[in-house]
């Protein structure tokens, strides 16, 4: 259990780390966010690997969540077909309320942004909807989709609202003929991505996803953030991520 | 276990460190251009380069000894100081480029005139450095202060003659070597040919002619086609001090690549592959950030590698790839800290390493102002500090010791009280002597054998 609180954290400090290296002066360490993106990696696949959500019940419409192995969490987009660029994925998609129930695999992503689940300490009682309820599916146990208010609490931050903005805007387009920018465009399409998910997470109906506009003051809780982010993210298509490569995977897992 | 046995030739006297001089303002005054980034001597030891986040490159000379002046005697005093690199801005990206100087490298002396290269995240430029110290005096057309004299008052010739005058040190940007790197540049070595160079970024590598600007040659590019399927990156790179076309790049896994110029242009593929399989009970979240190495630097004489990862130094020999052949500790007490300096940021502290003249000792910095000497012969090991007030100068260094538990001995200091806003990244060592300069934020210490500052 500690290692999943311990990886939550973690993760939520690789996010903000993440998030203000955008606006340091110099430009975008490549080497020193290549190096969080592994410990963002690293902690999420520790925290989906870690048994520790109490079951409960999922919402009926959703059944337990099968077999899965890993970290399907990174899926998104659920029921489109193979997304392109993650970001996109990440961003394209309602979610429909239906689609937990279509893809229980859904859940598991939730879960997978530990971030968005970590909160507090205190969350672990409630993550709810562990999909794993009755199911037998050992291993990754799927993070709650929580999210209670006292999330908010949680690290990061400053993360919040700018992740916000940085949904609502595309990443910035690699200037003609300039592919080296991909660098701050994936950089852009993860902050996009992490606060898509947040979204999801933040909401505290599992069941609707109805999602709880973020109060864009909200300086705390940088994990959760987001309300803004658009529905349907959090579905995954997990035959897709596995094509992801770790980079991507690491990106989309939130 | 005897910290003076660290650094003496075997059965000699030991070494002891004391500190010869302090440059820089006192802590609180620190502004951040001050700090500096880069320390390098030059081939003799006769200069010291450094280099700081304002983008400025100070020349130190040592004076020479005279018999006349006894303290004097080998202190580096300040020989020039100029503007390398301001920062810029760029247009396309809306990017700000850092001026700070991230490496300075000496260029063999081959006339009077003294050259040396000094890079920032982007460009790097090569600078001579000119003493003037004759003037020409007694022109027949021109007066004192070059205005032409009325010419009926001249009523002979004469030959103007060089006059001695204070000496002037000139300092001149003779190349710039522009537009070579997408990413941050981390890296310059001169070739023992002393016509070409590389820098090395992130992703690539170029070597470049000292003499031609408009070109480089790109040898070395490990950017994936698809930015999502990065790993790892360049972290540092050298070229062997006797072997034209042997180089090495460090990266971001820990392995080391030794490269052939000869085998192929593009030395994408390498020649040797320098990685230790990892220590599996060691594992944790930070593994990778750890296992980054920040530096490398080849033995002069050219048949080890030194590396510096977070937590330890490492000494390579060419012939073995499986392993190095010697692993030093350097402060393996954070190996509990980590997720806490991974929140402070310090786990991305670059430091850096040096060997001493004759390789038998290693050097290389840490937290709270300290730094460290390894003896590879005798495996001695001290723990030095560069503050000022544990410097007195010409007083011999006191060696410290970070207790971890256990028994606590007077003047250790316990791992919780460490400072790791105090951090020493960039360390140097004269070529030949033991004469060390040690960068502590914006202080610059140069700390000296008392053997040998005795002697002069």
């Amino acid at each position: 259990m500690e290692f999943k609180l311990e990886a939550h954290r973690i993760v939520s400090i690789s996010l903000g780390k993440i998030y203000s290296a955008r606006g340091q002066r110099g430009g975008l360490k490549l080497h020193k966010n290549l190096l969080v993106s592994l410990v963002l990696r690293s902690a999420r696949q520790v925290y989906l690997s870690e048994p520790g959500c109490p079951p409960e019940p999922p919402p009926a419409a959703c059944g337990p969540p099968e077999e899965e192995s890993p970290p399907c969490t990174t899926a998104w987009a659920a029921g489109e077909p193979p997304p392109p660029p993650q970001d996109e994925a990440v961003r394209s998609g309602p979610r429909l309320p239906g689609a937990d129930c279509e893809s229980p695999r859904s859940r598991r992503c939730c879960c997978g942004c530990s971030c968005c689940c970590a909160a507090a300490a205190g969350g672990e009682a409630n993550r709810g909807d562990c999909a794993t309820a009755g199911a037998a599916a050992p291993p990754p146990p799927h993070c709650p989709r929580k999210r209670s208010a006292g999330e908010r609490g949680q690290a990061g931050s400053p993360v919040k609202k700018p992740r916000r903005e940085e949904e609502e805007e595309p990443p910035p387009p690699p200037p003609p003929g300039e592919q080296e920018d991909m660098e701050t465009g994936n950089v852009a399409s993860l902050i996009s991505i992490f606060g898509s998910s947040f979204s999801g997470l933040l909401s505290k109906e599992p069941k609707g996803r109805r999602r709880t506009p973020l109060d864009g003051n909200e300086a705390a809780a940088g994990t959760p953030a987001e309300a803004a982010a658009e529905p349907g993210q959090i579905c995954c298509d997990e035959p897709v991520l596995r094509t992801l490569n770790p980079w991507s995977t690491a990106i989309v897992a939130f | 276990m005897s910290h003076k046995q660290v650094g003496a030739p075997p059965g000699e006297s030991a070494v002891d460190w004391c500190l010869y001089q302090l440059n820089g303002a006192a802590e609180f005054e620190v502004s951040e251009a001050d700090i500096i980034s880069t320390v390098e001597f030059n081939h003799t030891g006769e200069l010291l380069a450094t280099g700081d986040k304002g983008g400025r490159v100070v020349i130190f000379q040592r004076e020479p000894e005279s018999k006349n002046e006894p303290y004097n005697q080998g202190e580096y005093n300040v020989y020039s100081t100029f503007q390398s690199h301001e920062p810029e801005f760029d247009y396309l990206k809306s990017l700000e480029i850092e001026e700070k100087i991230n490496k300075i490298k000496w260029l063999p002396q081959q006339n009077a005139a003294h050259s040396l290269l000094s890079t920032n995240d982007k460009t790097i430029k090569l600078w001579k450095i000119t003493e003037r110290d004759k003037r020409p005096e007694g022109y027949n057309l021109k007066d004192e202060e070059g205005k032409l004299k009325d010419l009926s008052t001249v009523t002979s010739l004469q030959v103007p003659v060089l006059k001695p005058m204070d000496l002037m040190v000139e300092v001149t940007p003779r190349r710039i070597f522009a537009n070579g790197h997408t990413y941050h540049v981390n890296s310059i070595s001169v070739n023992s040919d002393c016509e070409t160079y590389m820098s090395a970024d992130d992703l690539r590598i170029n070597l470049w002619h000292l003499a031609i600007t408009d070109r480089s040659f790109n040898i070395v590019d490990i950017k994936p086609a698809n930015m999502e399927d990065l790993t790892e990156v360049i972290t540092a790179s050298e070229f062997h001090p006797h072997h034209c076309n042997l180089f090495v790049y460090s990266s971001s896994k820990g392995s080391l690549r030794l490269c052939d110029m000869r085998a192929s242009a593009l030395c994408d593929k390498h020649s040797k592959l320098y990685e230790e399989p990892e220590d599996p009970s060691n594992r944790s979240f930070f593994s990778e950030i750890i296992s980054s190495v920040s530096d490398v630097k080849f033995s002069h004489s050219g048949r080890y590698m030194l590396t510096r990862d977070y937590l330890t130094v490492k000494v390579w020999d060419l012939n073995m790839e499986t392993k190095p052949v010697e692993t030093y500790q350097v402060h393996d007490y954070l190996r509990s800290k980590l997720c806490s300096l991974y929140e402070n940021d310090c786990i991305f502290d670059k430091f850096e390493c040096a060997w001493n003249g004759s390789d038998s000792v290693i050097m290389t910095g840490a937290y709270n102002n300290f730094f460290r000497m390894f003896d590879r012969n005798t495996k001695r090991d001290v723990t030095l500090e560069a503050s000022r007030e544990s410097s007195k100068p010409r007083a011999i260094l006191k060696p410290r010791r970070v207790c971890v538990g256990g028994k606590r001995r007077k003047d250790d200091i316990s791992v919780d009280s460490l400072d790791f806003t105090k951090k020493i990244l960039h360390t140097a060592w004269h070529p030949t002597e033991n004469i060390i300069a040690i960068a502590a934020t914006n202080n610059l210490y140069i700390f000296q054998d008392k053997v040998n500052s005795e002697m002069h």
